[in-house]
C-alpha cells in the first residue's frame, strides 16, 4: 500500500461567519451541537486509514489547537501514526501563508521528514463524509500525478467554486477559479463540476510544482495557480465524489455564511437528515468533556421542561422551559417559562426565566437575562447583534447582556 | 554595470579562490561564511546571483536556500557542493543549478553566465 500523509489546511478565517469566527478559525467553529467543523475531515481520514495527519493552522489557532490536543490525541505515535498541529512557523518566509499552495510549500521540510508516496491535501472547512481510500485507489489506477475530487453543483453557483472540465476519461482539461460563465457538464447544462478542495498528489510532483510556483509571481494558490499550471503537463484527473461519498446523499457543505451554517445545522433536527451522524461504521469523533446526561425537569401545566425536534447534548438541563427545533451544545440551561425555537445554543448558554429566543445562534457562555426576547424584533436586535439578510440573529461569545 | 555575485562558502581558501576567479571574469563579488551572513548580504548587498555551499556551520545551505527563496523568489541560485546526497533534500530542488565542487571553475562560470543571461531575458 502507498504511504499517504494528509495535510489539512486549517487556517481558514471564515470571515463571512463572523462573529462565530471572532475568536476562532473556521475549522474550530462548532457544528451539530458537539462537533467542530474540522472533526468531519479528521474523522474521514481515520476511517479511510489515513493515520498520519498534520493540520496546518494560522489565524486565531488557540481554540483549534486546544481542541485537537484534547480530542484528537488518539493515535499511537510509536507506530508512526499521529495527528499533529503545525502552526505557521515562518521558517522560510516571514509572512503569513500567502495562499493554499504557499501553506504547503512553507512546510516542505515536513514532507521531507515524512517522505510519503502520496500527499492528501484537505480543507478543514468542509462538512462531508468521504472515503478517501476510494479516491486513492482511483488515483493509483489512473496513474495520476494529481487527482481532484469534484462534486456536481448548480451552474448558478460557479462564482463560489473552482470549476472543472473533464474529457471522457475524467482527465481534467480545464480548471477555472470562480468563473462567471462556467463550462457546464456535457448533457447537463445546469450542472458544473466543482472542486471540493480535496487533492491527492504524488509527492515528488507536488514538491516540484510547489517549488516552481514559489519561485514565480503567483498568488500561490492550488486552484488559481498550481492546478492550472499542471493541466496539459502532468496527469491530472477528477474523482467523482459520488464514488467515495460515505453517506450516499451527495452531502458536502462549505458552510461559508451564517445562513448556510444555520441551514446545515437545522438539517440535523429533521426526521431524516441529509447528513447522517448515526452511522456506527463512520462515527464522527470529537472532544467532549465528561458531562452528565441531558435532563428535563418539571411537568406542571405552564411550566413544563421539554424538548421537541431538537438535539440536546450532555450537561443540558431544560427546567420548566421549552425547546423546539433547536440544537443545544453541552451545558446549556433553559429555565422556567423560557421558550427556545429554531435556534442554535452553544456551550454554557443560560436562558433565563421567561426569555424568548427564536431563529438565533447564541455563541458560548452567554447568559440571557430573565424576560429577554431575541429574534422577535429584528430592528432592535440589529442594534446589538449581527442579523443576517434572512433574519438570523447571532449573539457573540461571552457578551454581557 | 558589473553583475554582482554572492559566494557563500565556509572554507576560507576556497572562498578566496572563487572570489579571485570571478573578479577576473569581470564580476563584482560579495562573500559570506555561512547562511546567516548570506541572508544579511542578500538584503544589504543586493546580489544578482548566489553560489551556495551546502555543508556549513551556523546555517547550512539547504536551510539558507529556503530562506533566500522566501525573501527573493527570483534570484538565481547555484548549489555548489562536493557531495550529491543533498539531492534527497526537497528544498535543494529550488536551486536553479547544481555544480559539483572542482578546482576547474569552467562549469561554474558557464552556469553563472547562462543564468544571468536567462534572468536578463526575463
Amino acid at each position: 500500500m502507498k504511504k499517504a500523509l494528509a495535510m489539512v489546511l486549517a487556517g481558514g478565517r471564515g470571515e463571512r461567519l463572523y462573529p462565530l469566527t471572532r475568536d476562532r478559525a473556521k475549522p474550530a467553529v462548532f457544528f451539530g451541537a458537539i462537533y467542530r467543523i474540522i472533526d468531519f475531515t479528521l474523522s474521514n481520514c481515520l476511517h479511510s486509514d489515513i493515520r498520519r495527519i498534520y493540520a496546518l493552522t494560522q489565524y486565531k489557532s488557540t481554540s483549534l489547537h486546544r481542541h485537537i490536543q484534547l480530542g484528537w490525541n488518539i493515535l499511537p505515535t510509536p507506530l508512526g501514526e499521529f495527528i499533529g498541529v503545525i502552526p505557521a512557523q515562518q521558517r522560510i518566509d516571514e509572512h503569513w501563508y500567502q495562499g493554499t499552495a504557499d501553506a504547503i510549500f512553507q512546510n516542505i521540510y515536513t514532507l521531507q521528514l515524512e517522505r510519503p508516496d502520496l500527499v492528501v491535501i484537505l480543507s478543514g472547512d468542509h462538512i462531508y463524509k468521504m472515503d478517501y481510500r476510494k479516491m486513492i485507489a482511483f488515483h493509483i489506477e489512473n496513474n495520476a500525478d494529481l487527482t481532484v475530487a469534484v462534486i456536481r453543483m448548480d451552474q448558478k453557483l460557479s462564482r463560489e467554486f473552482g470549476v472543472i472540465e473533464v474529457d471522457h476519461h475524467w482527465r481534467i482539461i480545464e480548471f477555472e477559479e470562480k468563473p462567471e460563465k462556467p463550462k457546464t457538464i456535457p448533457g447537463d447544462p445546469e450542472g458544473i463540476l466543482a472542486s471540493m478542495g480535496v487533492y491527492i498528489f504524488n509527492t515528488e510532483i507536488l514538491v516540484r510544482r510547489l517549488i516552481e510556483d514559489a519561485r514565480s509571481d503567483s498568488t500561490h494558490d492550488f486552484g488559481k495557480d498550481i492546478i492550472p499550471s499542471m493541466i496539459g503537463k502532468d496527469r491530472v484527473v477528477a474523482f467523482d465524489f459520488r464514488k467515495g461519498d460515505r453517506g450516499g446523499t451527495g452531502y458536502w457543505r462549505d458552510v461559508g455564511t451564517i445562513d448556510a451554517y444555520f441551514e446545515a445545522n437545522m438539517d440535523l433536527v429533521s426526521v431524516t437528515p441529509q447528513l447522517n451522524l448515526y452511522d456506527p461504521q463512520w462515527s464522527i469523533l470529537t472532544y467532549q468533556s465528561p458531562n452528565p446526561p441531558a435532563k428535563t425537569v418539571l411537568e406542571e401545566e405552564r411550566r413544563m421542561g421539554m424538548a421537541l425536534n431538537s438535539i440536546i447534548s450532555n450537561g443540558c438541563i431544560i427546567s420548566g422551559g421549552s425547546v423546539k427545533r433547536s440544537i443545544l451544545s453541552p451545558n446549556v440551561k433553559v429555565h422556567s417559562y423560557a421558550e427556545v425555537e429554531d435556534s442554535i445554543l452553544m456551550e454554557g448558554v443560560d436562558v433565563g426565566r421567561y426569555a424568548k429566543i427564536r431563529k438565533t445562534i447564541i455563541d458560548k457562555e452567554v447568559q440571557i437575562p430573565q424576560g429577554m426576547k431575541i429574534g422577535y424584533h429584528l430592528d432592535e436586535d440589529a442594534k446589538r447583534f449581527t442579523v443576517t439578510g434572512s433574519g438570523i440573529v447571532v449573539v457573540p461569545k461571552g457578551i454581557r447582556l | 554595470m558589473n553583475k554582482k555575485i554572492l559566494i557563500v562558502e565556509d572554507e576560507e581558501s576556497l572562498r578566496l579562490f572563487y572570489e579571485e576567479e570571478l573578479k577576473a571574469e569581470g564580476y563584482e563579488v560579495l562573500s559570506a561564511q555561512n547562511g546567516r551572513e548570506a541572508i544579511r548580504q542578500l538584503e544589504e548587498g543586493k546580489p544578482d546571483l548566489i553560489i551556495l555551499d551546502i555543508v556549513m556551520p551556523v546555517m547550512d545551505g539547504i536551510e539558507t536556500l529556503g530562506r533566500i527563496v522566501g525573501k527573493d523568489r527570483k534570484i538565481p541560485i547555484i548549489l555548489n557542493s562536493s557531495y550529491s546526497g543533498y539531492r534527497q533534500d526537497f528544498m535543494s530542488w529550488a536551486a536553479d543549478a547544481y555544480v559539483t565542487k572542482s578546482s576547474d571553475l569552467t562549469e561554474l562560470k558557464n552556469k553563472i553566465g547562462e543564468l544571468l543571461e536567462k534572468k536578463r531575458v526575463q
